[in-house]
């Protein structure tokens, strides 16, 4: 720590001063009110200039999968035409979405004519609503064996903690079908009272350690001091 | 005239109380030798991370779908920090996948710089450093494709993770992969635990720096969040025997 002070330069240091000033403002803010000044509006003003940097950094996305992709194509890798058809949708979908999309650059065609915009709309709601959507939905269902997978990794008893979780995961199954209740209408019980207090319990714990952990942490960062 | 917003004043006074409670701590505690129990897991890393460079495979690395300002990124970098130096240490070549922009940018910085300081500039690729996606399950099948096409020997995902979690972890754990974990997410937790061989779990994400440090100064910092800890549970219990007995003067106090 003391050997990084020494090397902070005047750029440095005027960088932290900025990066302090600003992130002690943020904090500061929520707990206290000048009267006349609108410190919570300058804070939010400040934060719509994130808007300006994201956007800055989204082009730096699109260079970093160019150069990834490009280098890969070029050196005819293995998994080269993955690239080519990944560069291919990353520039047609952007291109089509520049000129048809909800957030089209001239909506009103000013510039880009009206044929264009016509020729490019069902395109780009095809990428959009026809391709992307529907890759979404199918990577997000995936899930459904990933956690069938998961869940039978869990709930091998192979020790008493994995027992103890095997038994409590199969009740709140249990609980959940509707035929539980015909058997025996304990089960929604013995559910309902798993997922209340051990549960909650645990999950509370987890929070409230972590909650700390975040406070600790952040205090730490913004002053860059290692405590 | 500055004045305190009401309702948040009491939130002000604890925020300090426990902030000095926490430095004040540490300070005792840096006057002593302390000893830490560990977290099972840390010290595997440097082990994986040797592993992977003698089978030449790489070490996969990603800090989850968080942004810059989300606590679990930062902890998340602050082990990427420590897994470039091991890397660099026996030539494992690392690969950091991305989903937040700022992140990548972050990364990106933070992987070639090491790379300049150790003098392997020239073993800098751009590819180890690469921006996915900032939509969630575009990034997943990214990673998983990642994991399944390069075959990395450890898998680090730590940082702030959704859904898309178990995708990834599942893959790793498909390929047969090292899986070291990290979050607080409560919903995820469960998954991390029955697909990783080793889980940071909540609060341990923020202190892994100091576990991994041999420094005795730095172990010493461990035990400052400890104290904010006990605080906060004697609150909690104290607030829940006063209202057991119809007492809601703790309430009020915090709602000041």
């Amino acid at each position: 720590m003391a050997e990084e002070k020494k090397k902070m330069s005047r750029g440095d240091l005027g960088l932290q001063i900025i990066i302090f000033g600003l992130g002690f403002f943020y904090a500061i803010v929520y707990y206290i009110a000048v009267p006349g000044v609108n410190l919570q509006g300058v804070s939010d003003e400040l934060l719509t200039y994130i808007t300006a940097v994201l956007t800055a950094a989204f082009a730096i996305g699109v260079i970093n999968l160019t150069r990834v992709h490009w280098i890969n194509i070029k050196r005819k890798r293995a998994t080269w035409m993955f690239s080519v058809i990944l560069l291919i949708c990353l520039y047609s979908m952007l291109i089509f979405s520049l000129i048809a999309s909800p957030f089209a650059l001239d909506p009103n065609a000013t510039v880009i004519p009206s044929s264009v915009i016509q020729f490019s709309t069902p395109i780009w709601e095809f990428l959009y609503y026809k391709i992307l959507v529907n890759i979404n939905s199918s990577i997000f269902s995936l899930l459904a064996f990933f956690i069938a997978s998961a869940a039978y990794r869990a709930f091998r008893a192979r020790s008493v903690e994995a027992t103890i979780l095997l038994v409590a995961g199969l009740l709140v199954i249990l609980g959940q079908t509707p035929i539980a209740d015909v058997i025996w209408p304990g089960f929604s019980a013995i559910r309902d009272w798993i997922l209340a207090f051990p549960n909650t319990a645990g999950q509370r714990g987890i929070l409230l350690a972590a909650a700390l952990g975040i406070i600790v942490f952040s205090v730490r960062r913004l002053i860059r001091y290692d405590w | 005239m500055i004045e305190l917003i009401p309702g948040r004043t009491s939130q002000a006074v604890l925020l300090i109380i426990v902030l000095v409670a926490i430095y004040e701590a540490s300070r005792i505690a840096s006057k002593r030798k302390l000893k830490t129990r560990g977290i099972p897991g840390l010290d595997r890393i440097d082990g994986w991370i040797e592993e992977a460079a003698k089978l030449k495979r790489p070490v996969f690395f990603t800090p989850g779908t968080g942004g810059i300002t989300d606590p679990d990124t930062l902890a998340g970098l602050a082990l990427l920090g420590y897994i470039i130096d091991h890397c660099l240490e026996h030539g494992a070549k690392l690969i950091v996948a991305n989903s937040d922009l700022q992140v990548q940018q972050m990364t990106e910085d933070m992987v070639k710089g090491a790379y300049i300081k150790a003098g392997k500039e020239k073993e800098f690729t751009a590819d180890m450093v690469r921006y996915v996606s900032t939509r969630q399950f575009a990034y997943a099948a990214g990673v998983m494709g990642i994991l399944r096409r390069e075959k990395p020997a450890v898998n680090f995902f730590v940082g702030l993770f959704q859904a898309e979690a178990l995708q990834i972890a599942e893959t790793g754990r498909t390929e047969a992969l090292y899986q070291f974990g990290g979050t607080t997410n409560t919903d995820q937790l469960p998954f991390f635990m029955t697909t990783c061989d080793q889980t940071l779990i909540g609060e341990e994400l923020y202190t892994a720096q100091g576990y991994l440090s041999s420094d005795p100064d730095a172990i010493s910092k461990l035990v400052g969040p400890d104290a904010g800890k006990i605080l906060a549970i004697l609150l909690i219990l104290a607030g829940a025997l006063l209202l057991t007995f119809g007492n809601s003067f703790l309430v009020y106090l915090l709602g000041l």
